[in-house]
């Protein structure tokens, strides 16, 4: 199924209020996609997150492997989805397996043993400040730290070069 | 508030974005009293999913009574909810979405005989029914 990957996310809260309320509408997004192992095949969380989307919005869950498999990351082309994963550890496992978004947005990351925190939500723990500087470095992935559309994006590469320095 | 002395009463959990629910709870002290094994807890963006758990957990805990604990949040979908949604239990616990004043201004109106989820329903059809667009009540009231 050919979608329009418009936003790819890492949101450990996966489908809350800032995603309904904001994301949804500034995108005019038609799906949701939710790549997260704990996720596939949990029937009562899945139901409850069906419940919390508007009806015309489809809601796909697959494993991380499963979903490396099935999607494909392009623009333009289709009906326009959000794809969400809950950490970075997961987005950078679905890059390896295939899917090559060329920009991720961190939304909300509440990492143990948090290194460095570059805003309100997002508190890093080393792995993930390695993950992504080698999503920037090698892969040549934009990070775009924003909560929610209209907040201005938080620079990543001031992030890691205070880290390294 | 002749319910709230009775051995085991029902607990209530308020959960909101923010300070809301602090915020309501308090307007409906001004109004009403004192209200007595009613808790908040309130979410922001800085708490991890796991600390929001273990927050309301420990809250849980504390309400409940033998009775049950009623959870009221503000938003479906929203993360209060969300997390609420994973503590739900038959008979002990209950979810209520969409909080609002008219509510917690009729927890304290609880009847002896009623359990959790007959207070969980009663408060939110009570919510339900306290919504009103005045236009429409006053052209009712007009026409009729």
């Amino acid at each position: 199924m050919p979608f329009d990957i418009a936003l790819v996310r890492v949101d450990n809260r996966l489908v809350h209020g800032q995603i309904l309320e904001a994301w949804i509408p500034y995108i005019e997004a038609s799906c949701i996609i939710i790549a997260d192992d704990n996720l596939a095949g949990d029937f009562f969380r899945e139901t409850v997150i069906r419940m919390a989307l508007p009806r015309d919005i489809d809601l796909f869950i697959h494993s991380i492997e499963d979903f490396a498999k099935t999607y494909r990351y392009q623009r333009d082309k289709g009906e326009k989805a959000i794809v969400l994963f809950c950490n970075i550890h997961d987005a950078l496992r679905s890059y390896n397996l295939g899917f090559h978004f060329d920009s991720l947005n961190i939304g909300n990351v509440h990492s143990e043993n948090c290194a460095v925190c570059c805003s309100p939500s997002v508190f890093l723990s080393d792995e993930d400040i390695q993950h992504l500087s080698s999503m920037t470095k090698d892969l040549g992935v934009r990070i775009d730290i924003r909560r929610v559309p209209k907040e201005r994006s938080g620079d990543i590469r001031e992030i890691l070069k205070i880290r390294s320095s | 508030m002749e319910a709230r002395g009775g051995i085991g009463m029902i607990g209530v959990l308020i959960t909101t974005h923010g300070n809301l629910g602090n915020e309501l709870i308090r307007a409906a002290e001004a109004i009403k009293g004192p209200l007595k094994n009613v808790l908040h807890v309130p979410v922001d963006q800085t708490k991890s999913v796991e600390q929001i758990n273990k927050e309301m957990s420990s809250a849980i805990k504390k309400l409940d009574q033998g009775q049950g604990v009623l959870i009221m949040t503000d938003l479906f979908g929203g993360t209060p909810s969300n997390i609420s949604l994973s503590f739900l239990k038959e008979g002990k616990i209950e979810v209520v979405t969409g909080v609002n004043l008219p509510m917690m201004l009729k927890l304290s109106d609880i009847k002896e005989d009623m359990n959790l989820k007959e207070y969980a329903s009663f408060i939110s059809e009570y919510g339900k029914k306290n919504i009103y667009s005045a236009s429409e009540i006053l052209n009712k009231k007009l026409s009729g």
